[in-house]
């Protein structure tokens, strides 16, 4: 035995015929009404189909949906399965690094020791350019000669003036 | 790779210090007339960093070799003699415990013996000595280490 909404249900779908059809309208207080509710409720239901439904595709629209899926597909076919590749890990690891500043280290103690044994070699340096001694070999020569040492104005030399020394012809210039 | 990279890094490196370490210094000495002259030459390429010291030094505005050498110092011990026709610079260097060559010098007049001198010689400056009048010119001596 159905319910009175099941049968409202099936009227309205256009689902009941004959006996059942005769009854149900038959049971409805005002059947004008009734009906009019119906066709209602019908117009409802095709306008919602017409508006949720899913849009259609066009023919140009299918065959490119369908041509870009198998293409897809077949390229995943091809591609071979490569494995992930692993993290990269950084290359300054612990132990190189200690490598690394021993070598740097040892590179370090080599040049200085080789720098400094080559100071001490010939007694040479980057330091001063002075002067420890002067003198006249022949005074009696050049009674007047006398020596002055001291650094140029601009600093970039060391001096030994020489003042007095017999005067010589020029001919002495010669190379 | 890397470490292939590291390990010629470290090679190069060794190999330049201790070349470094070892290349020996070189000295120029040279016997420069010092002159005024209407049209002056060039100053000479060995005078050439030296150039503005000297005029400011002596005044004159020529400055031509006439006599030069240049040696290597490789045992601190070495001599050597730059010459002109008429004078010497005689330089022998000796070992010595101070923080330069120690260099004497001689000025040498063909045989007679002008000048005599002790000094120390650094990379940072040069050694000017004033000599005797010549002519109208300045006998200067120049000893460089380069």
């Amino acid at each position: 035995m159905k319910t009175f909404e099941e049968n409202w249900t099936a009227w309205i779908d256009g689902q009941l015929t004959g006996k059942e059809l005769a009854e149900f309208e038959a049971s409805l207080p005002d059947l004008s009404a009734a009906r009019l509710e119906k066709q209602e409720a019908r117009q409802l239901g095709s306008l919602l189909r017409q508006e949720l439904s899913t849009q259609g595709m066009t023919n140009e629209e299918f065959f490119s949906h369908q041509l870009r899926e198998e293409i897809a597909r077949d390229s995943r076919a091809t591609t071979p399965q490569s494995t992930p590749a692993p993290a990269r890990e950084s290359w300054w690891s612990i132990g190189r690094v200690v490598w690394t500043g021993a070598a740097s280290l040892a590179v370090l103690a080599l040049t200085t020791f080789f720098m400094m044994r080559d100071d001490n070699a010939g007694g040479q340096s980057a330091y001063l350019t002075q002067i420890i001694n002067a003198r006249i070999t022949d005074p009696a020569a050049s009674p007047d000669a006398t020596i002055t040492p001291f650094e140029s104005k601009d600093g970039k030399a060391t001096v030994l003036w020489v003042d007095g020394l017999q005067s010589l012809p020029s001919e002495y210039a010669a190379k | 790779m890397r470490r292939r990279l590291l390990s010629a890094s470290v090679a190069l490196l060794l190999t330049l210090s201790m070349a470094a370490a070892q290349a020996a210094d070189s000295v120029w000495s040279g016997l420069v007339m010092a002159t005024n002259a209407p049209e002056p030459t060039p100053i000479p390429a060995e005078l050439n960093r030296f150039e503005s010291t000297l005029k400011q030094l002596f005044g004159y505005n020529q400055y031509q070799v006439i006599g030069q050498s240049r040696n290597t110092l490789t045992k601190g011990e070495e001599d050597w003699r730059a010459s002109s026709k008429y004078f010497a610079l005689q330089v022998n260097s000796k070992p010595a415990a101070s923080a330069a060559y120690r260099l004497n010098l001689q000025l040498f007049q063909q045989d007679k013996l002008l000048l005599e001198t002790d000094a120390d010689l650094s990379k940072k400056k040069p050694l000017v000595i004033r000599g005797p009048q010549v002519g109208q010119g300045q006998l200067v001596l120049l000893v460089v280490m380069e």
